[in-house]
C-alpha cells in the first residue's frame, strides 16, 4: 500500500503541469547518477568520492591542496569560463529547436566565427582593448548568424535536412580552418594557431582575487543576459510566437499567416548567433588558441544541456551548471582516483539519454495515475453495487 | 587512374553497406540519423573482440578480420536496439533519438576503449592497432586498362558486402517481408489491417540497419584507418545517410552515388599528388565529398520522395 502511495507521489509529480518540467528532469539527473555510480562501483571506485572530485575540480569544495598563486576560487572561475560558451551553445540549440529545427552544426559555426575573430582581431596587436573586445563581439555575432542563415536558407529552399547540412557544414568549415592554421597561423611547437593578444581576449586573465590568481571571464555575463533575452523573445514577442508556432505545426502556421520560410531563416540565424558568441566566449575567452580540425565536443553536449533543461532558457542555466560540473571537473577527478576522464563524455551521453525519454517517463506516469483512478472508480462502484445489493435483500 | 578507382572502391563500399542499412531503417517508417553512432559502436565491438583474439590466432591471421566482422555486425545490431526502444517503444523524437544515440556512442566506445586498453596491456591510449587487410587483385580483369583498377588490390571485404547488399536488395525487393517492410514505412495502417505486425517489423529493420552499419565500420576501420580509435566518427555514417537521400531511398541508384562519393574523394587526392601540392593542401582535397555531398543535396533534395510515414511512431488508433 505504501509503495503505492509513493507511486502515486511521484507519477503527481511527473504529470503536473506547473512542477512536470522541473521534476522530468531531476528524475533524468538521479537515475544518471545512479548509473554512474554503478559503472564506478564496477571499475571497484567509490561512486561519493569520485562525485566529490568533480565537484573539487570546479571549485564547488575545497581540495586537498592547492599550487602556488591557485585556490578555490581560481577553479570556480574557471569553471564559469567554461560555463559560458555552454550555456550560450545551449541557447543556440533551443532557439532552432523550438522553431523544429535541429542545429547540430553548433560546433562548426562556434569554430567558424572563433577563427574569424582570431584571425582578424586577435592577431592585430595595434586595436586596443576597448575596442577589440566589442569587435570580437560582433565578429562572432556576424559570422555566427550568417553561417547559420546559410544553414536556414538550404532548408528553406532546397529542403535539405537540416541535421544532414549542418554536418557537412561542420566538416568544411573545420577542413577549411584547419587548412589556413595550419599554412599560415600555427605555432611550430604547439601545432596549434598563434594564441590571440590578450587585449581581444573576453577573458582578464592573472586578476588577484583574495589572494589567488583568477581569469575572470566577460563571457558568463553575455550568457547569462542572453538566456533572459531568449526567454523574452520566446515569451513576450510575436517573432518568438511565430517561431514557436512554425515549431509546432508548420501548416497550421502558414494558414495563420506565419511566413514559415522566413521564420526558418530566422531561427536558424539566431541560433547561428547565439553559437557564433558561444565560439567566441571559448575560443577568445576559455582557450586562446585554436587546435586546427577539431571540433569543439561542447557543440554535442549542449544538446544534452537544452534538453535536460527542457528546451527552456532559464533551466538550461542550471542544466549547464550540472553538465559543466562534470567535463570540467573530469581532469580533476582523473587525476586524483585515476578513471580515465572520459567518463565525463559518458555521463554526459547517459543524461541525454534519460532526458530523452522524458516524455515517455511522463507518459508512463499518466497511465499509472489513470489505472489508479479506474480501480478506484472500480472498487466505489463495486461499494456501492454490493451496498444497494444488501439494502434489495432487505 | 587506376589508383583512383581502386581507392575510389574501397572507399564507397563500405559506404553503401551503411547507406543499405540506412535505407532499410527508413522505409520501415524510422528516420534513422544514427548511422554514425552505428558504426563506430560495430566497429568497436568488432575491433575489440579482434584485439582479444589476435594473441591467440596470430597476429598476420586474416580469419579475425572476417570474425571482427562478424562481431561488428552483432556489436551494431544489439546497438540499434537502443534506437529501436526509443524511437518504436518509447515513442520519442527520431531526430533526437538518432542524435542521442551518436553522442551517446561516441562516448562509450571512446570511455571503453581507453579502459579496455588500460585493462590489457596497461596503456591508456584510446586506439586499438588493427592493422590493414590483406588485399588481391582479380586476375585477367584488373590487367584492363583504366577500369582494371576496380579490380585490382581489392579488399576481400569488399566481395562479401557485394553479396550482402545483393541479398539485402533481393530481400526488400523480392520477398514478401521486404513488401510488408516498406508497406510499414508508406502506410502502416494498411499494414495492421492486412494482419502484419508494424513494431515487430520496424524492430527487425532497424536491427538489421545496426548490423549493416556496423559492417561497414569495422571495414572503415581495416582499411583507411588500420586502427580503431575515435576518429572513426568522421562523419561517414552522415555521408552514408546524404547519398540514400541522393539516391532516393533506392538501393540501386544508392549504389551508384556511393561510387561517385568514392571516385570523387580518391579522385580528389590523387589530383592532390599529381598537382604537387604539399600534404598540407590534403586537407582541402579532403573535403570534396562533403562539399559535393551538399552541391548534389541542393540539386536533388526537393524532387524525392522519402518514405510517407518516416518519422512518426505508429499509433493503431490513427488513421
Amino acid at each position: 500500500m505504501n509503495t503505492k502511495k509513493k507511486n502515486r507521489w511521484l507519477s503527481g509529480l511527473l504529470t503536473s503541469e506547473k512542477y512536470s518540467s522541473f521534476t522530468v528532469s531531476v528524475l533524468a539527473i538521479v537515475l544518471t547518477l545512479v548509473t554512474a555510480s554503478v559503472l564506478l562501483l564496477i571499475m571497484g571506485k567509490n561512486p561519493a568520492r569520485a562525485f566529490l572530485c568533480f565537484l573539487q575540480g570546479c571549485g564547488f569544495a575545497p581540495k586537498a591542496n592547492y599550487g602556488g598563486g591557485s585556490g578555490m576560487l581560481s577553479d570556480l572561475f574557471d569553471f564559469l569560463n567554461y560555463l559560458a560558451p555552454m550555456l550560450l551553445a545551449s541557447l543556440a540549440f533551443i532557439v532552432g529547436f523550438k522553431a523544429g529545427l535541429f542545429n547540430i552544426g553548433i560546433a562548426g559555426q562556434m569554430l567558424m566565427s572563433g577563427f574569424a575573430a582570431t584571425v582578424i582581431v586577435g592577431y592585430n596587436k595595434s586595436i586596443p582593448a576597448g575596442l577589440a573586445k566589442p569587435l570580437v563581439i560582433i565578429i562572432g555575432i556576424i559570422v555566427g548568424g550568417l553561417t547559420g542563415a546559410l544553414i536556414g536558407y538550404l532548408k528553406y529552399k532546397f529542403n535539405i535536412h537540416e541535421v544532414v547540412s549542418t554536418i557537412m557544414v561542420n566538416y568544411i568549415i573545420s577542413y577549411t580552418t584547419g587548412f589556413f592554421i595550419n599554412n599560415k597561423y600555427v605555432d611550430m611547437l604547439t601545432r596549434t594557431s598563434r594564441v590571440c593578444s590578450p587585449a581581444s581576449r573576453l577573458t582578464w586573465t592573472g586578476v588577484q582575487i583574495g589572494g589567488v590568481g583568477c581569469k575572470v571571464p566577460l563571457g558568463i555575463v553575455i550568457a547569462i543576459v542572453m538566456a533572459f533575452v531568449v526567454r523574452f523573445i520566446f515569451d513576450k514577442t510575436a517573432f518568438g510566437f511565430e517561431l514557436k508556432a512554425v515549431g509546432l505545426n508548420k501548416n497550421c502556421a502558414q494558414y495563420i499567416g506565419v511566413g514559415v520560410g522566413k521564420s526558418i531563416v530566422a531561427s536558424m540565424a539566431l541560433s547561428g548567433v547565439l553559437a557564433g558568441l558561444a565560439g567566441v566566449t571559448y575560443y577568445l575567452g576559455y582557450s586562446n588558441t585554436i587546435i586546427p580540425k577539431t571540433l569543439a565536443g561542447m557543440g554535442y553536449d549542449s544538446i544534452a544541456v537544452a534538453l535536460l533543461g527542457n528546451s527552456s532558457p532559464v533551466g538550461s542555466i542550471f542544466a549547464a551548471i550540472i553538465v559543466t560540473i562534470f567535463q570540467q571537473g573530469a581532469n580533476y577527478m582523473s587525476s586524483t582516483i585515476g578513471v580515465a576522464k572520459e567518463i565525463a563524455s559518458l555521463i554526459t551521453g547517459i543524461l541525454l539519454l534519460y532526458a530523452s525519454c522524458g516524455g515517455h517517463m511522463k507518459e508512463l506516469a499518466a497511465g499509472i495515475l489513470q489505472k489508479d483512478l479506474y480501480r478506484e472508480i472500480e472498487a466505489k462502484q463495486a461499494s456501492e453495487g454490493s451496498g444497494s445489493g444488501k439494502e434489495e435483500k432487505r | 587512374m587506376t589508383k583512383v578507382f581502386t581507392d575510389g572502391l574501397s572507399f564507397a563500399i563500405p559506404l553503401l553497406i551503411m547507406a543499405v542499412g540506412a535505407i532499410y531503417s527508413e522505409k520501415s517508417g524510422v528516420t534513422n540519423l544514427a548511422i554514425e553512432g552505428f558504426q563506430g559502436f560495430g566497429a568497436f565491438i568488432g575491433a575489440f573482440i579482434a584485439i582479444l583474439l589476435m594473441p591467440v590466432l596470430g597476429n598476420g591471421s586474416q580469419a579475425v578480420i572476417y570474425i571482427a566482422m562478424a562481431a561488428a555486425a552483432v556489436g551494431g545490431g544489439i546497438y540499434a536496439c537502443i534506437h529501436a526502444l526509443l524511437c518504436i517503444k518509447f515513442k520519442a523524437n527520431q531526430v533526437i533519438s538518432g542524435v542521442v544515440v551518436n553522442i551517446l556512442g561516441v562516448a562509450l566506445t571512446t570511455f571503453f576503449t581507453s579502459a579496455a586498453n588500460t585493462a590489457i596491456n596497461g596503456t591508456a591510449s584510446n586506439k586499438f592497432i588493427l592493422g590493414v587487410s590483406s588485399r588481391f587483385s582479380i586476375p585477367g580483369l584488373s590487367a584492363i586498362p583504366w577500369v582494371g583498377g576496380l579490380f585490382k588490390n581489392m579488399y576481400p571485404f569488399e566481395i562479401i558486402i557485394i553479396v550482402l547488399v545483393l541479398f539485402f536488395w533481393y530481400l526488400m525487393y523480392k520477398t514478401r517481408f521486404g513488401m510488408h517492410l516498406r508497406a510499414c514505412g508508406e502506410n502502416p495502417q494498411a499494414v495492421d489491417a492486412a494482419g502484419g505486425k508494424v513494431n515487430k517489423t520496424r524492430w527487425i529493420a532497424v536491427i538489421i540497419s545496426g548490423a549493416l552499419s556496423g559492417i561497414g565500420g569495422i571495414c572503415f576501420a581495416y582499411s583507411i584507418l588500420a586502427n580503431y580509435s575515435p576518429s572513426i566518427y568522421m562523419g561517414y555514417g552522415y555521408l552514408a545517410i546524404a547519398a540514400m537521400i541522393f539516391g532516393n531511398w533506392n538501393i540501386g541508384t544508392t549504389a551508384l552515388v556511393c561510387l561517385i562519393f568514392g571516385f570523387a574523394k580518391s579522385g580528389g587526392y590523387q589530383l592532390c599528388i599529381a598537382m604537387g601540392l604539399p600534404s598540407n593542401y590534403s586537407d582541402l582535397f579532403l573535403m570534396l565529398p562533403y562539399i559535393l555531398t551538399m552541391i548534389l543535396l541542393i540539386f536533388f533534395s526537393k524532387k524525392n520522395h522519402p518514405p510517407k510515414a518516416a518519422g512518426e511512431p505508429w499509433d493503431k488508433g490513427k488513421r
